[in-house]
């Protein structure tokens, strides 16, 4: 990638440039090379030469004007900060509500809600080890668990992010719920955060319910479904946090997810869906790891490429379809499990990348995320990070404060080109559905893992607390670990049997029949049926049961 | 002091039990192992109790490692007592992956040979798990000794 | 290596455990096939009071280049044989790293659905480096699962060298699994592959080139002079479109009677000696040293001999 040098015309300029050089050379002793997470060489210095000044217009633009890098809305934090949206999810539903009250009251603005992983594997409570539930994520397997976590939540008034994958029976639930409680569903706002099939298939295997094909129908209808019936919910997100997790590197992340959301523009085009109804929906979930400046660069150069992808690529015609909207989650690998309370610092520096990049929400990890699901304690730390940001930091005071930056200015457009050559190979592998079916994609993550787990090994990468600045673990004096209660788990499992025993067999099924009949009749929407199911009592284990036998059980393909 | 290479080569199971369904690590140390001249018995995610047995049986294996994210090591106890029940209690068994420390004496005290956390070293992995196979693979020599007249 | 000699008495618990294993004891068939590959000993004790519950299980290879979906088409043949109650062994064999001798055996990880069937013996095996790309063992391996009871026994390998033409030595029917091919990948298509093969199968036959490809081939098989009925089936493996078909033409395939099964195990052990023969053969030479030997050393590097009278009179100093 050439770019016009600016040339200054500075005044001695060029001999106090040679002039530093020559001191840095002599003063530095050993230096070394600096390669970020992306590959991307990083000078010691940057200067105006490294700038050209004259692309402002076409390259940055202004916040809200295309192509959006500097934020893509005219007021940015400064009018209307991001949405603390904190996950929660353990124990019982009751569980749930008590902590969500709890965090709503501490200042978040918005929830989530993380299910059990007996819930993403698919299974209701009573088909696992009690031992085993409640410990990650909140079990919720019908309407009436729904009701109970969501009780004295305004939920037509506030945003909720279900972390549900395919055939997302969570929102099913809520719906349900929102009918109970008379709340028209063009009210109910919120994501289904865990929608993007193709990223759990490729690198979050404990996500993949359905086979890829049926995920794919899946998905469809449950984004048709959506913008007909819930305009205020976002049925999309694309996810690169599995994939940054995994291994693969900021910039191929970017360039994988943006594959992704182009995967789904299409087929959602393909079936009849306009685009531009389409894309004012889509949101995006990234994680944050501590690489500060790569982190700001990725989103800032992400939100340029969007902006003309959707633009010039998918032929959007309303502003509002080329805005990268995103969810940033500091990045969990970054923390250690050794000297705990030095999370605090990575999460705050991840957080500040996050706000400096200029995300739409966030969530903040416990420092002891790495380890368990957060006690109260850890979870009201990780909130109070946001808020230090916000109201001691000022950093909401200034939009895109790092514009101009000579160092961050060229790493964005260096990350640009490196995001843009990983489409480049994505397309050229037939698109992102046909490139995770082969494989592609997760050898390319593998072997970005291999290389850094190799630099940690050799200690180029240096993890304090890890690999340097090791210390005798303290960890001993840790408080025990929370588990959820057991007896009380038990119990909520002997009320879900009592729960199935009274429902109305012939309505469950009928409804499981229609939703097999729907597998299999492209007219039919899946997900409407799901939503019909839930609402006469179908648990969501019944649900996922009919849906893989009908459409094929998600086996992710293994690449060694 | 590093054990000597097993001929045939250790036969090491990496199985992840319970519910957590992240790979990752458990595939980095299968590709460890077999580096370190070992066949690995690869499973993905979600073995029951009783499939690992089976496995396990079928397999001869002489090492079986665990990976435990989440709270899947609290079931690793009724897997070392299932192997013990049937016949398999010279297969050695260690947990990789996230243990709380207030935890790890009880797993130890089911059985598990050692427990290896997210900083744990690829060589103190590779020993260990090299150093259970050879043991697993002695007891059953000396058995086929005793069939010696 | 600390695995004793046997005397010639057999000793009883050997015995028992082979007894275990023809009663189709799980445990004693593992224990067997371990024992079989240390070799040694107490591996032939095995093999002779194995031999004779041998010659009824039906053996049938897969093989296949790999990203074919051969495991994933084995899966759902098991779960086809299976519903008819017949109990089957799987040997599925990998490569072995050339490096570090290590392995990574994965093809349990797509056969999940039969991980709780007492039914269903899966067994991983390392290939060793041994250039057919099945295991040295793969004929020991066989007799025993054969022994065991085992109504079917599945043998899997990667098509890479020359596993094909050796999975013909070992199996009753051979299976070659492909994916559909561009056009001139099946003109490059191993011509080995053409001779060996009881059943074709064009597998992700809902890949638009599918049918294609399932036409060129059997536009190949009838080129060939020496006509034998070889059908080409196109399968879904992930949906188990087409496993009917395929188990019907393996079944036709594999009806030999008990004289022809054991004609096969002849011909196996035949191959077993000859493999065996070479390696020894190969190992005495490269070992020899007597003023004989560097004799005819000499002779053949000044041309005196050529090297076919070489080996002859090589194995005369040998024997």
């Amino acid at each position: 990638m050439t770019k016009e040098a600016v040339q200054l015309p500075l005044p001695g300029f060029d001999q106090d440039f040679a002039q530093w050089r020559a001191d840095y050379s002599k003063q530095i002793g050993a230096d070394r090379r600096i390669v970020n997470r992306s590959g991307i060489e990083i000078k010691s210095l940057y200067t105006p030469r490294d700038l050209d000044g004259s692309a402002y217009e076409t390259d940055l633009g202004f916040p809200g004007q295309y192509p959006y890098t500097r934020g893509i809305y005219p007021t940015m934090h400064r009018g209307h900060t991001w949405s603390q949206r904190q996950l929660i999810g353990l124990g019982t539903p009751e569980d749930y509500n008590a902590r969500v009250r709890q965090i709503l009251a501490a200042g978040a603005t918005a929830i989530s809600f993380l299910p059990c992983n007996s819930g993403f594997r698919g299974v209701d409570c009573d088909e696992v080890d009690p031992l085993l539930l409640g410990t990650c994520g909140t079990v919720s397997n019908t309407v009436d668990d729904m009701d109970v976590a969501l009780d004295g939540v305004p939920l037509g008034e506030i945003s909720t992010a279900m972390n549900d994958p395919s055939p997302f029976t969570l929102l099913a639930f809520t719906l349900g719920v929102a009918k109970r409680r008379g709340i028209a569903w063009d009210r109910i706002s919120g994501t289904s955060n865990q929608s993007d099939y193709i990223s759990h298939f490729i690198a979050n295997h404990m996500f993949y319910r359905l086979s890829l094909p049926g995920s794919r129908r899946v998905l469809t209808d449950h984004v048709a479904f959506c913008l007909e019936r819930l305009p205020n919910w976002n049925p999309i997100s694309v996810v690169g946090q599995h994939m940054q997790q995994a291994g693969a590197t900021p910039a191929e992340t970017v360039g994988f997810t943006l594959s992704t959301a182009l995967q789904y523009a299409e087929d959602c085009v393909t079936r009849g869906i306009d685009i531009d109804v389409l894309l004012r929906r889509f949101t995006f979930f990234f994680d944050i790891s501590i690489s500060f400046f790569e982190e700001i660069a990725k989103f800032r150069a992400a939100r340029r490429i969007w902006a003309r992808l959707a633009r010039e690529r998918l032929g959007a015609k309303n502003p509002n379809s080329w805005r990268f909207k995103f969810h940033g989650q500091t990045s969990g690998v970054d923390l250690t499990r050794q000297q705990p309370l030095n999370n605090i610092a990575r999460v705050a520096t991840q957080a500040m990348a996050g706000i400096l990049s200029g995300l739409q929400s966030m969530h903040t990890d416990a420092y002891d995320e790495a380890v368990a699901t957060p006690t109260e304690e850890t979870a009201r730390i990780a909130l109070g990070t946001q808020n230090i940001l916000r109201e001691e930091a000022h950093l909401c005071d200034v939009i895109d404060p790092l514009a101009g930056s000579y160092y961050v200015e060229t790493l964005t457009d260096q990350m640009d080109a490196e995001i843009l050559s990983v489409i480049a190979k994505i397309d050229a592998a037939g698109g992102m559905y046909k490139a995770a079916e082969s494989g592609l994609v997760q050898t390319m993550i593998g072997e970005s893992a291999r290389r850094y787990q190799e630099k940690i090994e050799r200690g180029e990468e240096k993890v304090v607390g890890v690999n340097c600045y090791q210390f005798d673990d303290e960890e001993g004096a840790r408080k025990p670990t929370e588990r959820p209660d057991l007896e009380r788990m038990k119990a909520h499992i002997e009320r879900f049997k009592a729960f199935k025993e009274s429902r109305s067999r012939s309505a469950v099924d009928s409804a499981l029949a229609a939703l097999a009949r729907a597998a299999h009749d492209k007219e039919d929407n899946i997900f409407a049926r799901v939503v019909e199911a839930a609402g006469v009592g179908v648990t969501h284990g019944e649900i996922v049961a009919c849906l893989r036998k009908e459409l094929g059980f998600g086996r992710p393909l293994i690449v060694a | 002091m590093k054990s000597p290479r097993l001929d045939p080569p250790a036969r090491v199971l990496v199985t992840k039990i319970g519910l957590d369904g992240h790979d990752r690590g458990s595939r980095i140390v299968a590709a460890f192992l077999r580096d370190a001249g070992m066949d690995v018995i690869y499973t993905p995610p979600w073995q029951s109790i009783a499939g690992v047995v089976k496995l396990a049986t079928e397999e001869d294996v002489d090492t079986i490692g665990v990976s435990s994210l989440a709270t899947d090591h609290l079931i690793v106890p009724q897997l070392v007592e299932a192997l013990r029940e049937a016949g398999l209690g010279h297969v050695g068994v260690v947990v990789g992956g996230v243990v709380p420390v207030d935890e790890q004496p009880a797993l130890i005290a089911s059985g598990v040979s050692a427990i290896f956390g997210p900083g744990a070293s690829r060589d103190d992995i590779v020993e260990h798990v090299a150093a259970l196979a050879a043991q697993s693979r002695a007891a059953r020599d000396a058995e086929l000794r005793e069939w010696t007249p | 290596m600390g695995v004793p000699s046997l005397s010639p008495e057999i000793p009883p618990a050997l015995a028992d455990l082979v007894d275990r294993l023809r009663r189709g004891d799980a445990a004693a068939l593992s224990r067997c096939l371990s024992l079989v590959e240390q070799g040694g000993s107490h591996a032939d004790a095995i093999g002779r009071l194995a031999d004779p519950a041998t010659g009824h299980a039906a053996v049938v290879g897969f093989s296949g280049p790999p990203g074919a979906g051969k495991s994933t088409l084995i899966d759902a043949y098991i779960t086809h044989v299976r519903a008819y109650g017949r109990s089957v062994a799987v040997a599925a064999v990998d490569p072995s790293s050339p490096i570090s001798g290590g392995s990574v055996l994965g093809d349990r990880v797509r056969m999940q659905r039969h991980t709780e069937d007492p039914g269903v013996f899966i067994r991983s095996i390392a290939s060793r480096g041994h250039l057919g790309g099945l295991s040295e063992n793969i004929h020991r391996v066989v007799d025993l699962m054969d022994a065991s009871g085992r109504d079917v026994i599945v043998i899997e390998t990667v098509g890479a060298g020359q596993s094909e033409v050796e999975i013909a030595e070992v199996a009753d029917v051979c299976v070659v699994v492909n994916a559909p091919n561009l056009g001139d990948d099946v003109q490059a298509m191993k011509a080995g592959i053409l001779e060996i093969a009881d059943v074709l199968v064009v597998n992700k036959a809902d890949l638009p080139l599918a049918s294609r490809t399932a036409d060129q081939l059997r536009a190949m098989l009838a080129l060939r002079a020496e006509q034998r009925d070889v059908p080409v089936i196109e399968t879904v493996a992930t949906s188990g479109a087409g496993v009917d078909a395929l188990a019907a033409a393996v079944d036709a395939r594999g009806g030999l009677s008990a004289m022809q099964k054991r004609a096969n195990r002849l011909r196996r052990v035949r191959r077993l000696i000859a493999q065996s023969a070479a390696r020894q053969i190969r190992d005495r030479i490269l070992a020899l040293d007597t003023p004989q030997s560097d004799a005819l050393l000499q002779a053949a590097l000044r041309g005196h001999c050529g090297i076919a009278e070489s080996v002859e009179r090589f194995l005369r100093l040998l024997v």
